[in-house]
């Protein structure tokens, strides 16, 4: 039976750990009491019971224990109505003359009195380690709630985030559920009435501390109000669910405490400050996207008109005519072309840093990949040999081929860098391992081991880049660009001075691999 | 270029663009006409013949889809597009559209000519296209549907032929990979992009002289694939 009193009171004692269990009860005082009496009650019933089976002579005594878990979990007003209770408890059931609240024996008279006297001192003393308890495991619940808070706001990357963060740290706060809004043009989503209550509030000059407002749909009372001074735009709305209008001046004013509260803990933890970079962070994107924008049609544009204009002069008959005049309109259009491929590579690094490589995927043909990159490349490989060898029959692959072109481009562009001028390059393409690897060789100056673990990192370049111009971002770029379609990039080579060998590796065509069998003819 | 002088319209908001394509097409006889935006291009062709519109993608004003589907609703002429790399989709699409093919930025005008003689020669021969073919030692006769490698005749599927067919009925110009698919096989396979490098595969062995590196039946990565003919 005390087991039984005990689940009682952890059940009441838990009811507490929730704010809205806690405002359950701070709502109905009365309630605390009824549970209070109801424990006398439950007591008595135990007692009753026992009497009959033994005769008891102090059983006073017992009600010390609903009056103490009284006190320990509602307080001290119910623990003190409990005394009383017991004493009347004991006086009709208990003492004779039994079923009356007269007591004839003078020595039960001062046992009532003790009781009385010594129920109340301990209800007390009860009801103030139950208070100290609550206040500490409070701030426990605050703290813990404060430090996810703060390690949420610090991991937050944009401005979504944070507003995010905020509105469940104040949910949590109040226990209802809170919207940050940013200006009156974010309550989209909310319930008519609530958004031109929103809007209403945000033009307002002159504002009240906080509006409330009733949705007439769910009857649903909302608290519009003020959010943080920093950002005179920022609205708050509360929705405080479906209220009785008696007490929604006491969920208000509680709401407004919890707010208030929340306000001085974010600026504390520098909440404006975050907010801010925030949108730091989005403007710089605006503004990074805009100067790609502008790089890629204001420098490409020019360039496009003069290697349009070195084609048409290249064929004219005076210019064709004279050897040295032909050359240089071969340079004019050779370098325009190298500065559109350069400012090409920057866009696709700031691609790959920014939104990452979106590849298009879909089963290609290996031998016309590495046919398309020879192709790029011949035209500026005048005067040195470019061997292309691709295997027969190699197996298909589910690749974005315009992406792998590229980064076999790339590996050309290096190979051709780093090699002596004159010196062969050969494409070679085989299926190595259920896999199609296409490599690059070149007899340059070989890779060193650091080389070979660093070549694909951004702005790497080798002990012989001297005397090359380069950014350090075409194999990053090549490696990001194989392995965003499943692939991978390897490098080899057999030491200084013997040449290298950079090669992409395809990803494995899975188990649904296309049949390459008669069936798809006739 | 062709037996009359071609009325070409071209459409890019830049004006040094249109300055040397203004060049490149007066050395070849033409007579050009230039509009900076799209509704001007779309106004111009009204008021204007126009055997070949050349418009840029990325117009100020319209979008290049929409200039090419406007067009299209009422001209048969030959149009190519002027795009930039990394744009395979949106070339695709344009291609889908009605657009005959496409250069990308930057381009020498040599390649920019090719591609127009082929659409205007096909246009100028009306629909669909000329009745033999030539590209370098193969020959496509389309009439007598017969296919000769250096005089002698190749033997074909007829998927093989239906796909060489599609090719050389838009001889010198890009034909995309769903255009293929629809061709060959019909309308139920036009997501089955292996189909086609298959049959491809099987094409070019019997008629390139090395199936690994084509000559005549080239690709056009992310696009499709186009019919490389003589001199150009």
């Amino acid at each position: 039976m005390t087991a039984a009193l005990q689940g009682l009171g952890r059940a009441v004692a838990d009811q507490w750990r929730t704010p809205a269990g806690r405002a359950a009860f701070e709502g109905h005082p009365l309630s605390s009491i009824a549970i209070a009496l109801a424990l006398v009650a439950a007591m008595t019933g135990c007692l009753s019971i026992g009497t009959q089976l033994v005769s008891l002579r102090h059983l006073s005594t017992a009600y010390l224990i609903p009056v103490v878990i009284a006190a320990a979990t509602l307080g001290v007003v119910p623990a003190t109505v409990a005394a009383i209770a017991s004493v009347c408890a004991t006086a009709f059931f208990f003492y004779p003359p039994l079923l009356n609240f007269q007591v004839s024996d003078p020595q039960q008279l001062l046992d009532l009195a003790l009781f009385l006297i010594v129920a109340i001192v301990t209800g007390h003393l009860a009801a103030r380690v139950r208070a100290h308890a609550r206040l500490a495991q409070d701030r426990e619940q605050e703290m813990e709630a404060l430090y996810r808070f703060s390690r949420r706001l610090s991991e937050a990357t944009d401005a979504r985030e944070l507003h995010a963060t905020i509105q469940d740290h104040l949910s949590e706060l109040t226990g209802c559920k809170v919207m940050y809004l940013e200006d009156a043009a974010a309550a989209t989503g909310l319930p008519l009435a609530v958004r031109s209550a929103v809007a209403a509030f945000a033009a307002a000059q002159e504002r009240a501390s906080g509006v409330s407002v009733q949705d007439e749909q769910t009857s649903e009372t909302w608290l519009i109000c003020a959010a943080f001074p920093e950002a005179p735009r920022s609205v708050l709305a509360v929705n405080l669910g479906q209220v009785a209008a008696s007490t929604q001046a006491r969920v208000q004013h509680r709401i407004d405490a919890a707010l208030a509260d929340a306000r001085a803990t974010l600026d504390r933890l520098g909440v404006m400050r975050v907010i801010g970079d925030a949108k730091l962070r989005e403007q710089m994107e605006t503004l990074r996207a805009a100067l790609i924008g502008s790089v890629s049609h204001g420098l490409r544009t020019p360039l496009a008109s003069i290697v349009g204009s070195a084609s048409i002069l290249a064929e004219a008959a005076p210019i064709r005519s004279e050897t040295q005049l032909a050359a240089l309109t071969a340079i004019v259009r050779d370098e325009a072309e190298r500065l559109d491929r350069d400012i090409q590579r920057l866009l696709d690094a700031s691609r790959i840093s920014s939104t990452g490589v979106r590849p298009n995927m879909t089963w290609a043909d290996p031998a016309d990949i590495v046919n398309a990159a020879a192709a790029n490349q011949r035209r500026r490989l005048q005067g040195r040999a470019l061997t292309v060898q691709v295997a027969d029959e190699l197996p298909l692959a589910y690749v974005d081929p315009v992406l792998i072109e590229q980064a076999l481009c790339q590996m050309i562009d290096n190979a051709t860098k780093y090699s002596p001028a004159g010196s062969p390059i050969r494409i070679a393409a085989r299926e190595h391992e259920g896999r199609t690897e296409i490599a690059v060789a070149d007899d340059g100056a070989g890779l060193t081991e650091e080389d070979r673990s660093r070549m694909f990192d951004r702005f790497y370049r080798g002990p012989h880049s001297s005397g090359t111009t380069g950014s350090g971002l075409g194999l990053w770029i090549a490696k990001a660009f194989v392995t965003a379609c499943g692939g991978s990039v390897e490098a080899y080579s057999a030491g200084p001075g013997r040449g290298s060998r950079v090669s992409i590796i395809l990803p494995a065509p899975g188990a649904d691999t296309p049949a390459t069998g008669e069936d798809l003819d006739d | 270029m062709t037996r009359h002088a071609p009325n070409v319209l071209v459409v890019d908001d830049e004006q040094q663009i249109r300055r040397f394509l203004r060049a490149g097409f007066q050395l070849e006889n033409c007579t050009v006409h230039e509009a900076a935006t799209a509704a001007d291009g779309l106004r111009l062709a009204t008021l204007k013949p126009v055997d070949l519109l050349i418009v840029d993608l990325a117009l100020p004003d319209m979008d290049g889809s929409e200039v090419v589907e406007r067009f299209r609703a009422w001209s048969k002429a030959p149009i190519i597009v002027l795009s930039v790399r990394a744009q395979e989709e949106e070339k695709v699409r344009l291609l889908e559209l009605g657009a005959d093919d496409y250069v990308v930025k930057p381009f020498g005008m040599a390649e920019l000519l090719a591609r127009a003689r082929a659409a205007l020669r096909r246009h100028a021969a009306g629909l669909p296209g000329e009745p033999v073919v030539r590209a370098g030692p193969l020959t496509i006769d389309l009439a007598a549907r017969s296919v000769t490698l250096d005089g002698r005749p190749v033997a074909l599927s007829p998927k093989e032929y239906r796909l060489l067919q599609a090719l050389a009925k838009h001889a010198g110009n890009v034909v995309t990979h769903s255009y293929l698919l629809r061709e060959v096989w019909g309308r139920s396979h036009t997501e089955d992009a292996h189909y086609i490098r298959i049959l491809m595969r099987k094409l070019r062995k019997k008629i390139e002289a090395d199936a690994t590196q084509p000559r005549i039946l080239v690709t056009e990565l992310g696009v499709g694939y186009r019919l490389a003919v003589d001199g150009e």
